[in-house]
């Protein structure tokens, strides 16, 4: 063999092995575009089957997700994307599965029992759910048996709305100084609690809207030195439910990370408030709340759309307090399925576990979210 | 004005300055002059000369013959405040000042009422000020009574006259134990503005609810929802309706509608059910069937 | 009369003129459509150029990031469009840049082939140039006028370095100095890593040859090449100083963001597509003579080897050696440009086996090949039609329009489901964005922090992006961030929790205005990044003057050494059996 053909050769198997190990053992990059896998792994374990099934719906393989199944005859490809995705618009709809976790719970030679953490994405947050897998071997190869959660179905009905609205005309441009303009609702900061945790600092409190009009709230904390300078400015962002009827109460939470309550000598808080159209609907009612004690001290309970209307998503945000009364923590949850009228829909929601022992009592308020109107 | 003659009268002016406030020996000029008035200036000597007239936002220029009266027309003039007055002709300048005062009949109110919406039995919950203006929009800053008046509904009417000084008067009024839109009105000389003050509802007071089984859920209902004054509480207004039972709890924030707020709940025997609006606590209901 | 009729084929070079109308062909027409505009860089290139128009001197540039430095992106491309734009306008400014850039593509790539094949096949190489896929899809689908730019100055440097390196000419010394500064100017990176796949297989050229000819001593090579090397870094240094301030002071330490041309194109086929067979087109099919000739002519082999790294590295993440050979900035450079370099190093052996085959076959190698170069060029042209930037075309006229009256812009915007219309709505509005598509000029930390690009596009880089966003608009206040241009409802359940409202719509109710009450008025920020006027005026005068200075130094006649070079033999010894030979 010439030098010439010799180098050829080296070069072409060279390039054909850099690319065997480039395909074989991915670089994290190209990891994450080829849904996290590689060619070469088979589902020749539980964990590789679930591993695959999981790969599939992180990439929305729905086809080769659903035709992977051992159960598949039970429910069909469109039920099966609707466990996923959701029958009708909601978070799950929108969202991404970012990364998953697969653990082991039970195995023999013929069946396993796998656990699947779903690492969602969603525009408001990321959101885990969790599914138990069992998976049977089928010769030389392990399928999963998905654990469908079929989602009811509305059927076919007229229901009569009677609900409240408020509109608001504002002064126009061309009026004169001094014209009158329509008053901004009273709203009152009923209680504030400047909390130390190891993330930073952080605001409570609870904001009353005391008039008799609808308002548009938020609240604006700024933390001040001790010589009154000013350290940071936060906002309540989505900690907050920002459109409050006549006589409705939010909590709201604002968090300024890496600071020390110790750095502070005074809080100022700014509620912000603003005259908006808005509407009572939907009214939400929240069934069967339930203080769970630690360890994993929890919130659970249900939400119950009381009004024809779908609502897309939907926040839970919950105030805990103390056995005097005062606010000891806020938290807050989005539901990922849609709101479907008079259909329950489980939340839980994590209390820390140093605060678990102290919360006496809680309030959770809603707001929501349907495609074509908010509150 | 082009920024040269700008300059220039800005220059005859400050070198006018320490001479301004006595009258020239030989321009004699009104002491005051009422916004929008015709005057003139005499001044005296012969030849020809050139009269400025600078003051806050206007400036008006004549070419004059000396020893004649120089008019001005009405309208001529009509911004109040401090005018200096340049004479100058030849190789000298003479210099005087006087004032454009505001007309003394009130042409114009601008009227602020705050706030535009209240609860009812405030006291001095109401605040209205006035700027009295006349014709020309000059701030009239001689004593000016202004008489409010604020009128609910019902026709009950409270009074108040209050002299202006420099130009503002302001008076502070009760929110009436009615709710309902309250004409504000203020008045001096014969202009007045109106303004609308809305008297709403206070908190609910005495709030109760029935309950009654509907199958397997309370229908719980409160009875017309009314402030302590007596006033309907506004539908929209939230209503929170919380059950406990077993070391669980249901929650409804519900809005009155046409006076009542309604709900249905799941019945669970030795609940307790209260009631809530806003900071107010209504009574409470204890399920046992 | 006589009519000469030869049946020999000639063994003439196709005329450079020639090779320019097939320019003039098949790329005037394109640009003329305005066919970039619909890429990814395109616009911004134009947004540039935009604020170079009205402030040539001044590089901060306060309508994206709430204010960045232009001097963080080299700028000479961008200058000219501006430059252009008063007789042009500033899309057409665009066009006759990019065309030019096109023409001194052909013109580099026979000067460079000449280096390495004979004067036929480096003809043929450059009139493959006109018809390159990666270039075509670089102009088209991916609008990279900064490479696409360097590239061709880079080509007609190289010979004239050549020249200085083999001959020790003076003129060819300047030349090669004044154009590397150039291409420099225009694009950075072609330069920092074109001197590794480009100009060291031109070294070894020179030490191969040194031998040949005009003889050259190791010393004097030696010193000729520190000696440019030396004045070239200099002169880069000087030119192109306010980008090194803005490098050394504030790095591009942001987290990585993703980017498809890092995947591996076999487990990712979708993008093997995209990144592979588009820009090599039918050169995939002159792979295997690419190594076989590169390998067996001992003179060739140092650009087979040029091009092979190259090509790894344009294989993204489907070798490791991309990742190896770049360590950090494979997370930040795109690995398409990779790929045109290679394919600009595989020319000359492409004009090689273009020369041989129609040697030997004549008209059906002339069909074959007319037929290969033609699909190469319509598959990445179309490219942009069937994989455009934007799925969806419309209009942002209204958008800026609405920014630009009653005050609006006092305040700043974000767009959400934009895509990289993004840039030409920035140069149609006065108002500032918090959001931009120069990702390393973006200082802001809620963007640094996480692995996102464009906010308008949040939802592509899943978790990331969307923290990103959240945080964004978290700091509404801080940033004067009072509107948000929605035109993807997937967006709207996040303005609706934190507290925003829609105020108005456009373009019949495909975009929502979103507004967030209480926000104060938009103030500068960014103000450390803001370079000093004495940069500005470098930043004005040396890069552009630079271009003004290669045209005329270019202009000086030069002795055509190379011309005179004996003949080479760019057969291999393998392929000398009886029949295989063109005749």
């Amino acid at each position: 063999m010439s030098k010439g053909l010799l180098l050829a050769v080296s070069l072409g198997a060279a390039t054909v092995a850099l690319v065997a190990m480039g395909t074989m053992w991915p670089i994290p990059a190209a990891a994450a575009y080829a849904g996290g896998g590689s060619l070469l792994r088979s589902s020749s374990t539980p964990e590789a089957a679930v591993q695959n099934l999981g790969d599939e719906i992180r990439m929305n393989a729905w086809q080769k997700a659903y035709d992977s199944l051992a159960n598949k005859a039970q429910f069909t490809e469109p039920q099966f994307v609707h466990d996923l995705t959701g029958t009708y618009p909601s978070l799950r709809t929108y969202a991404t599965l970012e990364n998953f976790d697969v653990q082991p719970l039970h195995a023999s030679t013929d069946e396993a029992e796998m656990r699947m953490n779903l690492h969602w994405s969603s525009v408001v947050g990321a959101f885990t759910s969790t599914r138990d897998v069992h998976v049977v071997r089928n010769g030389d190869r392990w399928e999963a048996e998905w654990p469908i959660e079929k989602e009811p179905v509305l059927p076919p009905q007229v229901i009569p709305v009677n609900y409240l609205r408020w509109d608001v005309i504002y002064r126009g441009a061309g009026d004169d100084w001094g014209a009158q303009d329509v008053e901004a609702p009273h709203v009152r900061i009923v209680d504030m609690h400047p909390v130390q945790r190891a993330e930073g600092v952080v605001i409570l409190g609870e904001l009353l809207n005391e008039d008799v009009v609808p308002a548009y709230v938020s609240v604006t904390a700024t933390l001040q030195s001790k010589s009154g300078a000013t350290i940071e400015t936060e906002g309540s962002f989505d900690r907050i439910s920002h459109i409050l009827l006549p006589k409705q109460v939010t909590p709201f939470f604002i968090n300024f990370p890496d600071r020390t309550l110790s750095e502070v000598g005074s809080v100022r808080m700014t509620p912000l408030s603003q005259l908006v159209p808005a509407s009572a609907d939907p009214v939400i009612e929240i069934q069967d709340e339930r203080l769970n004690p630690a360890p994993d001290a929890s919130l659970t309970g249900q939400l119950s759309n009381q009004s024809g209307q779908v609502v897309n998503v939907a926040h839970v945000l919950a105030t805990f307090y103390d056995k005097n009364g005062q606010v000891v923590w806020v938290a807050d949850q989005y539901i990922d399925r849609a709101l479907l009228p008079q259909t329950p829909v489980p939340f839980s929601i994590h209390i820390p576990e140093d605060l678990a022992r102290k919360v006496s009592t809680e309030r959770t308020v809603t707001s929501s979210y349907s495609s074509g109107g908010t509150q | 004005m082009r920024p040269g003659l700008t300059f220039l009268l800005g220059s005859l002016a400050l070198a006018a300055t320490p001479l301004a406030m006595a009258q020239g020996a030989n321009l004699t000029v009104p002491k005051s002059v009422e916004a929008g008035n015709a005057f003139s200036i005499q001044s005296a000597g012969s030849g020809k000369g050139t009269l400025y007239i600078i003051g806050p936002g206007d400036l008006l220029k004549r070419d004059v013959q000396l020893g004649e009266t120089t008019s001005f027309p009405s309208g001529a003039l009509y911004n109040a405040g401090h005018y200096l007055v340049i004479l100058a002709g030849g190789s000298s300048t003479e210099n005087a000042s006087f004032d454009v005062v505001p007309a003394s009949q009130p042409a114009n109110l601008s009227f602020l009422a705050k706030p535009s919406r209240l609860q009812v039995g405030l006291h001095n919950g109401i605040t209205g000020s006035v700027y009295v203006f006349d014709a020309y929009q000059n701030l009239v800053s001689a004593p000016t009574p202004v008489s409010f008046e604020l009128t609910n509904p019902a026709g009950e009417v409270q009074k108040r006259t209050v002299t202006t000084h420099d130009g503002s008067a302001w008076t502070e009024m009760d929110s009436t134990a009615k709710e309902g839109a309250d004409r504000f009105v203020a008045r001096a000389g014969g202009v007045s503005g109106a303004r609308v003050i809305g008297q709403v509802p206070g908190d609910p007071c005495g709030l109760k609810m029935n309950a009654q089984q509907q199958g397997q859920q309370i229908l719980l209902e409160t009875a017309p929802v009314r402030d302590c004054s007596g006033n309907a509480v506004p539908d929209g207004t939230i209503i929170t309706f919380t059950e406990t039972y077993d070391g669980a709890e249901s929650t409804v924030d519900a809005p009155l509608k046409r006076g009542i707020a309604k709900v249905a709940m799941p019945a669970h025997r030795g609940a307790r059910i209260s009631i809530a609006s806003g900071v107010v606590m209504g009574n409470e209901i204890r399920w046992e069937k | 009369m006589q009519r000469a009729e030869s049946i020999e084929p000639s063994q003439r070079p196709i005329p450079l003129a020639l090779i320019l109308m097939a320019v003039v062909v098949v790329h005037l027409p394109l640009l003329l459509m305005k066919l970039p505009l619909k890429s990814y860089d395109a616009n911004f290139h134009i947004f540039f150029a935009s604020h170079y128009v009205h402030n040539w001197f001044n590089p901060w540039n306060p309508k994206w990031y709430a204010g960045f430095s232009q001097t963080t992106y080299p700028p000479l491309g961008q200058q000219w469009t501006a430059l252009l734009s008063p007789i042009l306008g500033l899309d057409f400014a665009y066009m006759a840049v990019q065309f030019t850039a096109i023409l001194l593509l052909a013109v580099g790539v026979y000067r460079f082939s000449r280096l390495w094949v004979s004067p036929r096949a480096a003809s043929f190489a450059a009139l493959a140039s006109v018809f390159l896929g990666s270039e075509s899809f670089l102009v088209y689908s991916a609008g990279q006028l900064g490479t696409t730019c360097a590239a061709p100055i880079y080509l007609n440097a190289l010979p004239f370095l050549f020249e200085w390196l083999r001959h020790g000419n003076w003129r060819s010394f300047l030349k090669a100095s004044v154009l590397f500064t150039a291409a420099a100017a225009a694009h950075h990176a072609t330069l920092l890593f074109g001197s590794f796949f480009f100009a060291v297989p031109i070294l070894a050229l020179v030490f191969l040859d040194r031998e040949e000819g005009e003889r050259v001593s190791t010393p004097a090579f030696v010193i000729r090449t520190v000696s440019i090397v030396v004045v070239v870094g200099c002169a880069i240094a000087i030119v192109l100083l306010p980008f090194w301030i803005a490098l050394i002071h504030y790095p591009v330490t942001q987290t990585p963001i993703p980017h498809p041309s890092r995947a591996n194109y076999i487990l990712s086929p979708q993008w093997g597509l995209n990144y592979f067979i588009v820009p090599y087109g039918a050169l995939i099919v002159a792979l295997p003579f690419i190594f076989l000739r590169g390998s067996a002519v001992v003179r060739l082999r140092p650009l087979l080897l040029g091009f092979w790294v190259a090509f790894l590295v344009g294989l993204g993440g489907t070798t490791p050696v991309g990742h190896l050979v770049l360590g950090r900035a494979f997370e930040v450079l795109t690995m398409e440009r990779f790929s045109y370099w290679a394919t600009l190093l595989a020319l000359p052996f492409v004009g090689l086996l273009a020369s041989e085959l129609v040697d030997r076959y004549r008209t059906g190698a002339v069909v074959g090949l007319t037929v290969a170069a033609a699909f190469s060029c319509a598959l990445a042209v179309a490219w942009a039609a069937y994989k455009p930037a934007d799925a969806a075309d419309f209009n942002v006229n209204s958008v800026a329009a609405w920014l630009n009256r009653d005050g609006h812009d006092q305040h700043r915007y974000v767009t959400l489901g934009f895509g990289n219309k993004v840039a030409r709505l920035a140069v149609l509005t006065d108002a500032s964005s918090v959001d931009g598509e120069w990702n390393s000029g973006r200082m802001l930390p809620e963007l640094t922090r996480h692995g996102g690009g464009a906010l308008t596009s949040s939802k592509y880089f899943g978790k990331q992006g969307l923290d990103a966003l959240r945080e964004m608009l978290q700091h509404a206040d801080r940033y004067g961030l009072k509107w948000v241009f929605v035109r993807d409802p997937y967006y709207d359940p996040l303005l609706s929790f934190a507290g925003w409202r829609p105020v108005d719509n456009l373009e019949d109710k495909t975009i929502t205005i979103w507004s967030k009450d209480g926000v104060p008025p938009a103030t500068p920020v960014n103000a450390p990044q803001m370079p000093p006027r004495w940069q500005g005026l470098m930043w004005g005068i040396f890069p552009f003057g630079s271009s003004i200075l290669a045209i005329l130094v270019v202009l000086i006649p030069q002795k055509k050494h190379y011309d005179s070079r004996g003949e080479v033999s760019y057969t291999a010894d393998d392929e000398l059996v009886s029949g295989r030979l063109a005749s």
